[in-house]
């Protein structure tokens, strides 16, 4: 990641001369006429131009605020280009504390030339622009630029005045799905604040400037000069997402703020924002929030004695204090790093955010005397995180943290079937930053020895009569348990399960089954099948082939394309094992049988086996898929590619046996 | 295409009951296979006090089994201005049935309803979700919401979804001597009692106990044709400030048209003098009003705005004219305007949308329903449709969206039922014909071209207009042929009255053959092969439903390396049953291979006795597209 330092390259000049947003309605003949655009013949709309300005200054009511305009000019050429004519702003209203985000000055015009060539013009109509709550933190703008037509261009602006100016300066994104001439992003920042910018993605910016306004801001005596950071880019190509990655934020061209530090300035109080993480542990301790929850170890004092009765290892102390959290908040699906309405409202109405539950469960452990912490992180969705430069920007979700002898736990209540120490895949994300009220936070690593093994065990035998009679023992690990639990969950017992899957498995009939450990959660999951099978036309039994695939066979390649540009990211590694032993009768000899075949990836990245053992009427085969990482850069790619490859040469291969 | 929306306010009501009552051991057992939640008792009374005065009084338990039940728990309550909601409140009780909770009208969100597609509804919408971590619980709740009309009267469905039973449910409806309506009932367990109250209103009562949970079960028919159900539709009504009379379909329809459709269609003298410009080289009406519906697609394009008169009340033509978007009721009042400056007549048309089912007006229950609007221009012998809402379909062409079913024709002269055109198995049809070549590395070549009709017509839709590259993407992943490689993709589409698309393709794919021993193994049907099979259910409870017919033909001709033969015996399979045919054979001659599948499945209801004949017809064809062809050097 480059970091684009700004205060080292202020220049002093004038700058009234740079302002820089175009005037509204200045659409040119080019910009009609234009019937599709040259970088990007493909491209259903091109952002001709795009203008976002953010200024911290004095509102009307004389607070310190955050304004942003926006303004933007698109070019669309056909019909899947008119989604760009609806347009969503979404405003942050806290309803708790009366501080609203607000939006003014909404102003959209759809230009085209009608048939005789003449250019025309459609304004938006103030009624036509619909506000709508969300819910109690969130509200939205919508409206849809009218007249929109093939080839029109459609332009549109909005201002928004938000109190929470320190933290929420807007980021800008150059790059989105849409391809773009030119884009340009105006900071106004008193030195009062000062902020960290940092660029994100592989494009370059075609302007970089950075000056200083004198005086622009005064409030009751106090004043300084602002910097005036401008960016701009232009010809930015279409983001193009790929399959089997993580966010595509992580590589989309953007410039990411964040606050470092501030002065009051009435009082000439400097705050160090982000600039230390011991600053931001302090911080972090004594936002009533996160540090104010995590210490209410005195609400889990009645209800600890219950809980860890009989328990005596931390380890088991641990487990049953995750399990009742799990048990006792549900998660009612809102994100993010601070507690909504603290944790003992969530104990109490028995819902609660990622926080609220969360930190319940430090609460809870260190209230046990055990050593919990929280760690904070990104979800894949939102991205990578920064782990340059102190800040807690980039954090929207919080997991908890046992540490026991030598041994770390992560551990996530918001989920009844996650088992300790397993965190959801959305979490597995880079880095996560490890707090507590007593330690210096520290980062840890986030790719965990967590992974996805499955192992499949079949022994068969073949009758006279031409079925398969057999066993099947399939186990599931870590989060492969996981993920077969929330399978099974979807019915309403395992009796519905099993009715389900005899119905799936066609010329598999159930005889008897068990699902082995379905709540006991940490323990591998496992699910036993006693089968008869009916794969061979009894008329023609002399000689049978048999596909030791016949259940689960991968017949396309996951990866199509010839090449990739972004790494194949699946979160963690994976381990799939299938062993099948097979009794003929004693008339029957095996005639052909599969070739062995290894392949590996390089830097033990992983491999596939395939072998085959056998005697006269009796074969194993067995087979191993491995990939020992959780991703792959798309210089390992082609190999990926290959691996699977030769995963459906070899899953193609029949054994052959007939009666002597 | 899209429909818009309606939201009916429905609600219900009960007497106190005391939580001991909802001890969960008290539940049966039979209720509780294939069950997420058990409904113990619902009780609905509406009372028609006045024509723009309903009360709907709802009183529920509901004991959620499992976390696939909690979303049953969850209360919404749509309201608007014209929907009021006078109080709402209830209790929370655990296993045993010891009240652990309540909440009240100040515990819920309230917030604009949300459908997924449009860009505002002006309905809001209360809303509470109960978050109890332990199972089962018991949500016990009731409310009373007065609506301001009359004619979208609640009606009874005590079963909501598969996998909910029901202990007891009933459903009271009690009007004023002179407010009379009719109903249509659908499995009904308890004949209706008809009675009087003590004020001389007339009280219907319907009630049902013991309902077992329905299972989800592939080719089923429509679940409110299986389901338990009422509805009521009155005779006289206000409806938004606006009276009615129910007395036919030709009367229900008269008054839509009359009341929410003609006056919203007058278009300034400038469009109609440009649509008589547009078309004034034209004679045939039916190429006019061609003219004029491309106009419109060239012209507007969806955007789903629901305000006003409950969401079915276009937006005026002049207002689409100068927006260029609207939903269906905009978008076809608009073409019905513009039809109308140059004399073509067309009807308004009111349509049960949904590719699943075909659902029918409700022939002997004239009142509100459907959930799209189409066009229909009643030319002498030569009938046609058209569907407002997408930029991109022919003329003429309505799809597997509204097709071959009834549609409420709304027309100054009253409304009429007319039947929508059906795409018959014939019609469906997506023929292939392929030539390739296996060389000796086992490499895959050669070009395939593929036609498509009827309602196969839009199967290729989503890739026009897509950059070449994500075409070659997504068209791999549509055929199963492994390393398939694109050199070359041609997409037409023919936009006439039989409207046809073709896509050629010239491809190769490494390693679709293999050789080992001496012998050349490759999969037998490269681009078509079966994948749905449906599940085995033993115990059928339903008929067999198929909502849709269709043809397809494959014909691939194999070049093979010389000098092969064929190892086992040659697939050769022919398949006949009622609802379907399947057929699929291989030749080999000199080095060419020449492969044959036709498969044709035929709409209709069958009984449930068929369902494992239909199981095994469609592994058969499975186990047939699986065909591995195994050839022996000579």
């Amino acid at each position: 990641m480059k970091i684009i330092t700004f205060l080292s390259f202020i220049i002093l000049i004038n700058t009234s001369l740079l302002a820089q947003d175009f005037p509204f309605g200045s659409i040119s003949k080019n910009d009609l006429v234009m019937k599709n655009y040259s970088l990007d013949t493909s491209a259903h709309a091109v952002v001709l131009q795009e203008f976002g300005k953010s200024r911290i200054t004095i509102g009307n009511d004389d607070r310190i605020k955050l304004f942003f305009d926006y303004h933007v000019k698109v070019k669309i050429f056909d019909d899947k280009g008119f989604d760009n004519g609806t347009v969503k702003v979404h405003l942050y209203n806290n309803s708790d504390n009366d501080s609203y985000e607000e939006i003014s000055g909404i102003q959209g015009i759809t230009v085209f030339n009608d048939e005789n060539g003449i250019q025309q013009e459609v304004e938006l109509e103030k009624k036509k622009i619909y506000p709508e709550k969300i819910n109690k933190h969130w509200a939205v703008y919508t409206f849809a630029l009218p007249g929109l037509k093939k080839g029109c261009v459609i332009e549109y602006k909005y201002s928004i005045e938000s109190p929470y100016f320190l933290e929420n300066l807007h980021n800008w994104e150059f790059q989105s799905d849409v391809p773009k001439i030119y884009s340009e992003y105006e900071v106004h920042i008193p030195a009062f604040f000062t902020y960290k910018a940092s660029i994100r993605g592989v494009l370059k910016l075609s302007k970089n400037s950075a000056t200083i306004e004198s005086k622009c801001f005064e409030s009751h005596g106090a004043s300084c000069d602002c910097s005036l950071l401008i960016y701009g880019m232009d010809n930015i190509p279409a983001f193009i997402e790929e399959d089997y990655m993580t966010s595509s934020k992580n590589f989309m061209s953007a410039i990411n703020f964040e606050l470092e530090e501030w002065i009051n300035p009435y009082n000439g109080v400097k705050t160090k924002a982000t600039k230390e993480w011991k600053d931001i542990d302090y911080q972090l301790k004594t936002e009533q929030a996160i540090g104010g929850q995590i210490k209410r170890k005195g609400l889990f004092k009645d209800k600890l004695n219950g809980i860890l009765a009989g328990k005596v290892s931390e380890i088991d102390k641990a487990k049953s204090i995750y399990e009742f959290i799990q048990k006792n908040i549900k998660w009612n699906k809102f994100w993010g790093i601070y507690s909504s309405d603290g944790i003992g409202k969530a104990l109490d109405s028995k819902s609660g955010s990622v926080a609220d539950i969360n930190f319940a469960l430090v609460a809870a452990l260190n209230a046990a005397g055990l050593n919990g912490s929280a760690v904070f992180l990104s979800t894949r969705d939102n991205g990578s995180i920064n782990t340059l430069y102190p800040g807690t920007g980039d954090f929207n979700y919080v997991v908890a943290r046992v540490d026991i002898g030598d041994q770390f736990y992560l551990l996530d209540a918001t989920d009844p079937l996650l088992p300790f120490g397993i965190l959801p895949l959305k979490c597995l994300n880079d880095k996560g930053r490890v707090f507590s009220l007593d330690k210096p936070s520290y980062w840890m690593d986030l790719n965990l020895p967590q992974k996805e093994v499955t192992s499949r065990v079949m022994e068969f035998t073949l009758q006279e009569n031409g079925k398969i009679k057999g066993t099947i023992l399939n186990y599931y690990k870590g989060y492969e348990g996981y993920q077969q639990r929330v399978k099974i969950k979807k019915f309403n017992s395992t009796e519905e399960y099993v009715e389900d899957l005899s119905t799936k498995w066609s010329k598999v009939k159930i005889i008897k089954s068990e699902i082995i450990n379905l709540d006991s959660l940490n323990l591998p999951l496992g699910e036993s099948y006693e089968v008869e099978i009916n794969l061979f036309d009894k008329n023609n039994s002399d000689k049978l082939s048999f596909n030791p695939f016949f259940m689960h066979r991968i017949e396309t390649n996951p990866f199509k394309l010839a090449d990739r540009s972004y790494p194949v990211d699946w979160g963690m590694a994976s381990d799939d094992r299938y062993i099948l032993t097979m009794h003929l009768p004693s008339n029957y000899i095996i005639e052909k049988q599969p070739s062995p075949i290894g392949f590996s990836l390089p830097n033990s990245g992983g491999k596939f086996l395939s072998a085959f053992d056998g005697t006269e009427n009796t074969f194993t085969f067995s087979n191993i898929i491995q990939f020992t990482k959780s991703i792959y850069s798309a210089e390992e790619y082609p190999y990926l590619k290959e691996l699977y490859n030769k995963i459906i040469q070899t899953e193609k291969a029949e054994i052959v046996f007939k009666k002597k | 295409m899209r429909t818009f929306l309606i939201i009916l306010i429905t609600s219900v009501f009960a007497n106190v009951l005391k939580g001991q009552q909802y001890n969960t051991n008290l539940i049966s057992k039979d209720l509780l296979a294939h069950s997420s939640a058990v409904i113990r008792n619902e009780e609905k009374e509406v009372t028609v006090e006045d024509l723009d005065n309903t009360l709907v009084r709802f009183k529920t338990a509901i004991t959620v089994l499992n976390k696939n039940g909690d979303q049953y728990a969850v209360i919404q309550l749509p309201h608007d201005k014209n929907n009021l909601i006078k109080y709402v409140k209830g209790y929370i009780y655990n296993d045993i049935g010891i009240q652990i909770g309540k909440f009240s009208e100040s515990n819920f969100d309230d917030g604009n309803a949300w459908d997924g597609f449009s860009l505002f509804i002006d309905t809001k919408v209360k809303h509470y979700a109960p978050s109890v971590p332990t199972y089962p619980y018991t949500v016990y709740y009731e409310y009373i919401i007065k609506l301001k009309q009359t004619l979208a009267l609640p009606s009874w469905e005590p079963i909501l979804d598969f996998g909910i039973s029901v202990e007891k449910s009933s459903y009271l409806i009690s009007c004023k001597p002179n407010f009379n309506i009719k109903y249509q009932e659908t499995k009904v367990p308890n004949q209706v009692i008809i009675g009087k109250d003590k004020n001389e209103n007339i009280t219907y009562f319907w009630s049902a106990e013991n309902l077992k949970a329905l299972k989800r079960e592939q080719y089923s028919p429509y679940f409110k044709s299986v389901a338990v159900g009422v509805n009521i539709v009155p005779e006289k009504y206000s409806f938004y400030g606006i009276e009615g009379n129910i007395v036919n379909w030709e009367q229900f329809g008269k008054w839509m048209y009359e009341k929410l459709v003609s006056d919203r269609q007058s278009l300034s003298e400038e469009t109609i003098e440009k649509i008589k410009d547009l078309t004034k080289d034209i004679t045939d009406p039916k190429l006019k009003a061609k003219r004029i519906y491309e106009y419109v697609q060239s012209k507007t394009h969806y955007v789903s705005v629901q305000v006003g008169i409950g969401g079915w009340q276009p937006f005026l033509a002049s207002d689409v004219d100068k927006q260029n978007y609207g939903d269906c009721k905009a978008l076809v009042n608009y073409t019905q305007a513009l039809l109308k400056a140059v004399d073509i007549n067309s009807y308004y048309c009111v349509v049960k949308s949904g590719r699943d089912y075909k659902i029918n007006m409700p022939d002997k229950l004239p009142g509100l329903f459907g959930d799209h609007i189409i066009l229909c221009l009643p030319f002498k012998n030569d009938t046609t449709w058209a569907d407002c809402t997408s930029q991109t379909i022919p003329f003429g062409y309505l799809g597997d969206f509204t097709d071959d079913r009834t549609v409420l024709a709304c027309t100054p002269e009253g409304g009429k039922i007319l039947h929508t055109p059906k795409y018959k198995t014939e019609d469906n049809t997506e023929f292939r014909k392929a030539i390739f070549e296996i060389s000796n590395n086992g490499l895959l070549s050669g070009t395939m071209i593929t036609n498509f009709k009827g309602t196969d017509y839009e199967d290729r839709e989503y890739l026009f207009n897509e950059p070449q590259t994500e075409q070659y993407k997504m068209v791999q992943k549509t055929y199963p042929i492994n390393n398939m490689e694109i050199e070359k993709l041609d997409l037409k589409q023919d936009k006439n009255f039989n409207p046809t698309t073709t896509e050629t393709i010239k491809l190769h794919a490494a390693d679709y053959a293999s050789f080992a021993d001496g012998k050349l193994y490759f999969m037998l049907n490269p681009a078509n092969r079966f994948k749905h099979l449906p599940k085995n259910e033993v115990n059928r409870i339903n008929d067999v439903y198929i909502n849709r017919g269709y043809t397809e033909k494959d014909e691939v001709v194999f070049i093979l390396p010389p000098n092969y033969h064929s190892e086992k015996q040659p697939l050769e399979v022919i398949l006949e049953k009622p609802f379907g045919k399947f057929s699929a054979s291989m030749e080999l001659k000199g080095n060419q291979l020449i492969y044959k599948r036709k498969l044709q499945i035929f709409d209709g209801t069958y009984s449930k006795d068929n369902y494992s004949d239909l199981v095994d017809f469609f592994q058969t064809v499975i186990d047939s597209d699986d065909y591995t062809v195994s050839l022996i050097k000579n």
